[in-house]
């Protein structure tokens, strides 16, 4: 039913160019847009973004060189191996592999079935030394809490609504970070996929002190927007989107023409009924300002670079989504010191991993160039 | 000389009302904008030190005494309530200030990342040196209008000038103890980035239709709606289909994002190879 609303929506009242990441036409659309800008701004130096030398090196880019995801087929102390998309796979796990799975444990402990994300200790080398198996986050506003483990969070408009269960044993990890497991209230935890929720192990951040709707507001700009933008990259899960998508949701997406815009009209519409209860609590981070960054307006389909500073690692991405609700955090990562105020990218699983994110930590300290 | 002094003395008074007004409506007016307390609630000020279900109480109490103090000197500067009133409100002006000083330097041994609040959102700088002195100087001048005659108007020229001179440079020195100060003027003097600024697409087309560029490739267009708009940064990306040579290409417009007379650049690409044919500025 909300499907068939949402093409009606497009095909009647939202023009042909807005950006839709549902509409099956606009990937290559969106993919085409990096070199029409390059066409027409001709270089770095003249439209203050990413030129065509870089677009030729993103082309370039788009394939996975440190990271593997498939299902785990087999594993053994010695050899895993993987369905991926490229058939059956097998990788010799070197001595120090670890694996992830709700715990650090040995990759032998992993379970056949498992949906895995590897990390190869070399680009394009065929031993791997990191394993993740069945990751997930939950990152949103709490908007019902049902008994004293159970929430529904609303993740945004764009990645919708997760329920997140929260057991006696993790509960006291998790409550020291997050003392507010109330409606209206922020959380980001990383815990294990289960079929239909998350059950949540480990806290992403430390909670934010405020109200969903009502995150601080950041210092003014004068003149231009500083770049590169220091400050927090986070991942999510793949949701709709390819398991391997090498790419990130931006937080400040351009509200004319992107995900913004329904919300905007909605709000000029004024607020729908609540359907239920935990309507009242779901916050639209569209709504609350800009955060604590102040990033440039992009749009689905822009190029940037980020670098991991923890380990040096850097890429040219494409925005593919909307992170609006990464506005709504002001925290900081603390992987490798202490890094600036608030979240400038919310990066796929393998776009995370690929820049030597470790999907435990949630975070690492980054630097996102958007000009030249 | 002396009457000149005592004058300034009295004239604090009306110094610190307009501080303890100024603050609270500060904060108030950052409750008004975000329509609810729990902003004002944040980290920052000496209510970060209290636990959160404290919060609320203390921030309305402070606020509630701001104002009450303010009101009260402002209305027992003159004739009116002086005396043993105007004596007590001073007083208690005092010893505010003298608490909000040792407060301000347990804030800052605790939370050196936050700021005062003092006067709402704009006072986000972290507690220095500065504010701290800046709270001690407004407890000392509370102390010293303690026993000051009721406000006149002064006799002389001579005494009015040096009265003036004694308060315009406290206000120097306040002003100089104040981050906030730096706060305002960036405010006062701000222009939104062009990378933040938001334009409507229909304002972007309609800069676009007026300019020569466009009259100049207009023949060439084959569809009156684009088939893609994007934007990045401070330019926004107009996408129209259209022939050159009988071959479909794409006219790609960048239209610089402000309201009046913006800069347009354009250029023909060949649908099939991505090649550019023509571009011009």
């Amino acid at each position: 039913m909300q499907s068939h609303e949402r093409q009606m929506r497009h095909s009647t009242e939202i023009p042909r160019w807005c950006d839709d990441v549902t509409d099956p036409a606009s990937p290559v659309r969106f993919a085409r847009r990096s070199v029409l800008r390059a066409a027409v701004l001709g270089s770095r130096s003249a439209g203050g973004l990413l030129g065509p030398e870089d677009v030729a090196d993103a082309s370039a880019g788009t394939t996975l060189v440190y990271t593997v995801i498939g299902k785990i087929l087999d594993v053994s102390p010695h050899v895993l191996v993987l369905e991926t998309d490229a058939g059956e796979q097998r990788f010799p796990l070197a001595a120090s592999a670890v694996a992830w799975r709700g715990g650090l444990v040995a990759p032998a402990a992993l379970r056949q079935g498992d949906h895995a994300i590897v990390r190869r200790n070399r680009p394009g080398s065929p031993v791997v030394d990191r394993i993740w198996a069945e990751t997930g986050r939950v990152t949103g506003t709490i908007i019902e809490r049902d008994g004293p483990g159970s929430l529904l969070v609303d993740e945004g408009p764009a990645k919708g609504r997760r329920i997140v269960i929260i057991k006696a044993s993790a509960a006291g990890r998790i409550q020291v970070r997050f003392p507010r497991l109330e409606p209206g209230y922020l959380i980001d935890v990383i815990g294990l996929r289960h079929d239909g929720f998350l059950q949540a192990l480990i806290p992403a951040t430390a909670q934010p002190p405020y109200h969903a709707g009502h995150p601080p507001s950041s210092p003014l700009v004068s003149g231009h927007i500083p770049d590169p933008v220091n400050g927090t990259a986070v991942w999510h899960e793949p949701g709709e989107e390819p398991a391997g998508l090498l790419g990130l949701a931006y937080p400040a997406l351009d509200p004319e023409t992107s995900c913004e815009r329904a919300s905007a009209e909605s709000v000029r519409a004024g607020p729908p009924p609540a359907a239920c209860s935990g309507d009242l609590h779901a916050v639209d981070p569209h709504a609350t300002g800009p955060g604590c960054v102040r990033l440039p307006y992009l749009s689905v389909g822009s190029m940037l670079q980020l670098r991991n500073d923890c380990s040096g690692r850097a890429r040219l991405l494409p925005v593919t989504g909307c992170g609006a609700t990464a506005r709504l955090f002001c925290d900081r990562c603390v992987s490798c010191g202490t890094s600036r105020r608030g979240r400038v990218a919310d990066l796929t699983m393998a776009a995370f991993v690929e820049l030597g994110g470790d999907l435990e930590a949630g975070c690492f300290n980054a630097t996102m160039t958007i000009g030249g | 000389m002396s009457a000149a002094l005592l004058e300034a003395r009295g004239l604090q008074v009306l110094m610190l009302a307009a501080m303890l007004l100024g603050g609270c409506a500060g904060k108030g007016a950052r409750v008004i904008r975000d329509r609810s307390f729990a902003p004002a609630f944040g980290p920052a000020g000496p209510a970060g030190l209290f636990p959160w279900r404290l919060r609320r109480p203390i921030m309305i109490a402070m606020c509630v005494l701001e104002s009450g103090l303010g009101l009260a000197l402002f209305v027992t500067a003159g004739r009116f309530g002086a005396g043993l009133p105007a004596t007590a409100v001073r007083s208690m002006t005092a010893l505010f200030f003298l608490v909000a000083t040792g407060t301000l330097y347990e804030v800052r041994q605790r939370r050196p990342d936050v700021g005062c609040g003092c006067f709402g959102d704009i006072s986000d700088t972290p507690i220095g040196l500065r504010t701290i002195v800046r709270a001690g100087l407004l407890c000392l001048a509370a102390a010293v209008a303690v026993g000051a005659p009721p406000l006149r108007m002064s006799s002389s020229l001579r005494e009015a000038a040096w009265s003036m001179g004694v308060l315009g440079l406290e206000l120097v020195l306040i002003a100089l103890l104040s981050p906030e100060i730096g706060q305002i003027g960036v405010r006062l003097g701000y222009s939104e980035p062009c990378e933040l600024r938001r334009l409507p697409v229909a304002r972007t087309m309609a800069s676009l239709r007026g300019s020569s560029q466009w009259r100049r490739y207009a023949d060439r267009i084959v569809e009156d709606a684009p088939t893609d708009v994007w934007r990045e940064g401070c330019w926004r990306f107009v996408v129209f289909p259209g022939l050159a040579d009988g071959r479909p290409v794409d006219i790609v417009f960048a239209v610089y994002l402000q309201a009046r007379r913006p800069a347009i650049r354009v250029a023909v690409i060949d649908g099939a190879s991505d090649n550019v044919l023509s571009a011009a500025v």
